[in-house]
Formats: C-alpha cells, sequence, structure tokens
C-alpha cells in the first residue's frame, strides 16, 4: 500500500453517507440504463434516498414563504438538486419498468426476487389484466392446446428473453484479473480503470459484486 | 411510463453525468454551506476557492455569483501538449488519470476530482469533452484564451476519433474490444455503431458454427448434407 492508497482511503471515510449515496445511486442508474437485463433493486439505498427527498421537500415546503432575497437563492440552489436527484430516481424506475414490460414472463420466472414489492405488484397485476384480456377476446376460441401464452415447446419458446451475449461498454473499478469469455476460447485480463466492450455474460457477476461497472 | 429509449446511455444523460464533476469556483458572494441531498456544500467565503460540483457551478456563474476556475487541462498549452502526444502515437491510449484504489465502494468518474483547480495538466479525464464544451459555452470569459481553448479542443477531438476508427480494424465477436482512454461522450457515440457491429458478427458466427455442427452431424450419420437439408433449416 502506497501513499496514494492511504490518502485516497481517508478521503473515501470521510465522505459523508449523503455523497456515497449519491454516487451508488449514480452508479445503479447508468448500470440499469446500458444492461440488457434486470438487475437487482437496491432496498436499503432507494428506502435512504426517498426519504432523504421527502424531507428535503418539506423543507422547500416550509420555506417558500420565506421572502428574504438570501433564503431565496438558497431555495433555488436547493430546488435545482431535488430536481436533479428525482430525474435519477424516475430514469432509474422507468428503465426497470421498460424492461418489466419488455420481458414480463421472463422477469416472473426468472428474477422475480429482483423486484421491489411496487414493481412486483405490478408485474402481477398487468400480467393478470392481460391474461384475462386476451382469453376473453380470443384465447377462448382456440383449441386448448394453442391457449397458452408461456408455450416453451416445440423447439421455439414464447417467452421473450434478454440476450445475455449483447455487447456492453464497462469500466473495472478493481484490478479482476483474467475474465474468459463462456462459449469462446476468449480471455483478457482486466485491470483497474481499464474499459472495453465485453458480452454480457461474460462480466454479469463481476457487475454484481461490483468489481465492475457499465458505462 | 416506461423509458422508450433504447438502453445505453444517451449524449444528454452523459452531459447530466458531466454536470456531477467538481471544478473549482471563485466565489464573489458569501454562501453559508446548504445541507443538500448529495452531501453538505462547502460555505463560500469570496475569494477563497472552493470545489463545487458543475451543476452548481453554472448556477452560480449564470447569476454572476462566481467565476468558474477552468481545469489545468483546459489551457492551451496543456491541450498543445496532449494534441502533440495523441498525434504522434499512433492508436495508442491516450494517457489517463488511474482510478482511485479500491475501497468500499471504489471512487470513479463523475465523482473523481479531474477537473478541479489541482487536477493533472496532462492528462485528460473521462468527461473531458462535455466538461470542456459546457465550460466554454457558459463560462467563456473565465478563459484567458478561449478561441484557442476551442480549436485545440476540436483538433483532439478529431484525432481521437481518427484513433478510435483505427480500433475499429480489430473487431471481433468474440472478446472485448478494449476502449480504455475515450471520454464518455466519445463512447457514446461509438456506442451504436461498435455494439451494432460486434452483436451482428456475433449472430453470423453463432449461424456459422451451427451449421457447421449440422454438417459435423450429417457426416457423422453418413448422410451428406444437400440443399434440402438447408431449405429446412429455413423453414424453421
Amino acid at each position: 500500500m502506497d501513499i496514494d492508497d492511504i490518502l485516497a482511503e481517508a478521503l473515501h471515510v470521510s465522505a459523508p453517507q449523503e455523497t456515497l449515496d449519491l454516487q451508488e445511486l449514480t452508479r445503479a442508474w447508468v448500470a440499469e440504463r446500458v444492461a440488457p437485463e434486470l438487475l437487482p433493486y437496491p432496498d436499503a439505498l432507494m428506502e435512504r434516498v426517498l426519504t432523504r427527498i421527502r424531507r428535503q421537500i418539506e423543507t422547500v415546503e416550509e420555506q417558500t414563504g420565506n421572502m428574504d432575497p438570501k433564503t431565496n437563492f438558497k431555495l433555488i440552489v436547493i430546488q435545482t438538486e431535488l430536481e436533479r436527484f428525482k430525474f435519477l430516481v424516475r430514469s432509474f424506475l422507468r428503465a426497470r419498468v421498460a424492461k418489466i414490460d419488455k420481458y414480463p414472463l421472463h422477469v416472473q420466472q426468472n428474477s422475480a426476487e429482483y423486484l421491489s414489492p411496487s414493481e412486483s405488484q405490478y408485474l402481477t397485476a398487468h400480467q393478470n389484466l392481460l391474461a384475462s384480456h386476451y382469453q376473453s377476446s380470443f384465447l377462448s376460441q382456440f383449441p386448448n392446446s394453442l391457449q397458452k401464452l408461456d408455450d416453451t415447446q416445440g423447439g421455439i419458446s414464447m417467452i421473450d428473453a434478454p440476450d445475455p451475449d449483447t455487447a456492453v461498454f464497462c469500466r473495472a473499478l478493481r484490478d479482476v484479473g483474467e475474465i474468459n469469455v463462456v462459449g469462446t476460447d476468449r480471455a483478457f485480463e482486466m485491470k483497474r480503470g481499464d474499459v472495453r466492450v465485453v458480452r454480457w455474460s461474460a462480466i454479469r457477476e463481476k457487475v454484481l459484486a461490483g468489481d465492475i461497472e457499465l458505462v | 411510463m416506461a423509458l422508450p429509449l433504447p438502453p445505453g446511455l444517451t449524449p444528454p444523460e452523459i452531459a447530466f453525468l458531466c454536470e456531477m464533476e467538481l471544478v473549482t469556483v471563485i466565489p464573489r458572494q458569501r454562501l453559508e454551506g446548504l445541507d443538500l441531498l448529495g452531501g453538505r456544500t462547502p460555505p463560500l467565503h469570496p475569494p477563497q476557492r472552493a470545489n463545487l460540483p458543475l451543476w452548481l457551478a453554472l448556477l452560480l456563474k449564470r447569476q454572476r455569483r462566481a467565476n468558474i476556475l477552468p481545469p489545468p487541462w483546459l489551457s492551451p498549452p496543456a491541450l498543445a501538449a496532449i494534441l502533440e502526444l495523441e498525434s504522434t502515437a499512433h492508436a495508442a491510449a491516450p494517457p489517463r488519470l488511474p482510478l482511485a484504489p479500491p475501497g468500499i465502494l471504489p471512487i470513479s468518474p463523475p465523482f473523481l476530482p479531474s477537473s478541479t483547480a489541482d487536477a493533472p495538466r496532462d492528462a485528460l479525464p473521462y468527461h473531458w469533452l462535455e466538461l470542456g464544451e459546457i465550460l466554454l459555452e457558459a463560462a467563456s470569459d473565465d478563459f484567458e484564451d478561449p478561441d484557442a481553448v476551442r480549436r485545440l479542443m476540436r483538433d483532439l477531438r478529431e484525432v481521437r476519433m481518427a484513433n478510435m476508427r483505427k480500433g475499429v480494424e480489430v473487431f471481433d465477436a468474440q472478446g472485448g474490444l478494449s476502449m480504455t482512454g475515450f471520454g464518455g461522450m466519445e463512447v457514446a457515440e461509438g456506442r451504436a455503431f461498435i455494439g451494432g457491429v460486434i452483436d451482428g458478427l456475433r449472430k453470423i458466427g453463432a449461424a456459422r458454427e451451427r451449421s457447421g455442427d449440422g454438417d459435423q452431424d450429417d457426416q457423422d450419420n453418413g448422410f451428406p448434407s444437400t440443399a434440402d437439408d438447408y431449405d429446412d433449416e429455413m423453414d424453421m
């Protein structure tokens, strides 16, 4: 460990929780926007961020009546930042909903544990609505064997799934050593700070572990 | 409700990220520290310098409450030196800042202090293009020679784009193309093309592999593959 490491660690430890949360939320947002499949919902982080946003809105509401120009300017700054945070949270959730809408059955079967309570409620309710609508409008008139919406027989699956081999851009946050691309004989080393275009399936585990981030 | 955008960050989103970069300002007015959602801002006492996120610095600048100090790498001599290096070192990765060492949660751009007044002058940070453009547009009066900076930025961008295009020659579907050294906006620009080509090559490769396997099976069974076989495959 050299002097830079020690300094950086000191810098890191001294950063307040709020700043760390902003960094984590930003990273989660970028990852969700880039990754082809749904990623785990960061429960604790979202809880903290949403509580803080709620409190900040209350502060703004309390001080809006104050006409003192100095307080007024402070409010402008606070509100600008509030809007930026709200954009981050909203874009993050919308990116997740887009994936849930695109691969509803796949998410239900394979990554149900990645959903937040309200997302899983949305998914179930939406799927039930769709199923009953299809059933009443045309499916009931089909032969029994053709009524399924999630048929995987006959070589072609009806369940749309994201392509795990999609190329993604990623950056190593730590020295992660050798990465083997599954299905090929290709392997390469990734050092801290390296940016590469790789198949999502090859780095998925490392991204979830926080050793690699998507860009 | 769902986001209608395809995967991958768009340029406005990259610019949004870039606005989280720290820059150094020289305040003209006092302002106490504010408890923001992303942490407390340092109190501003003119003429002491302070490091603020870019969005806040721009807000203060627009209201003429502060001046922004351009980062050292955004000065004409520094840019000229980097340009010189990039044009001579063919297709080599440009000099970049090392990432912060591992911690509980390693810091990465845009949270590295790579564009403050005491940032290194011989390396471009990840958000160099966006940051340079934003500063030139919003705070050109804080530069000594904004036109020279603008000209050098444009040259640098062209040289780097040419370097990126050279990298395209080593494309293949299997591995990983190294993009180390390219900035956020450059990655966003190349994303659709590079990602599309790699995915396309992979699909062609997969199809070839599959038909190759098919031949193998046919031979194992003692049946040569015929044109009919291909027709069958197409039907499926």
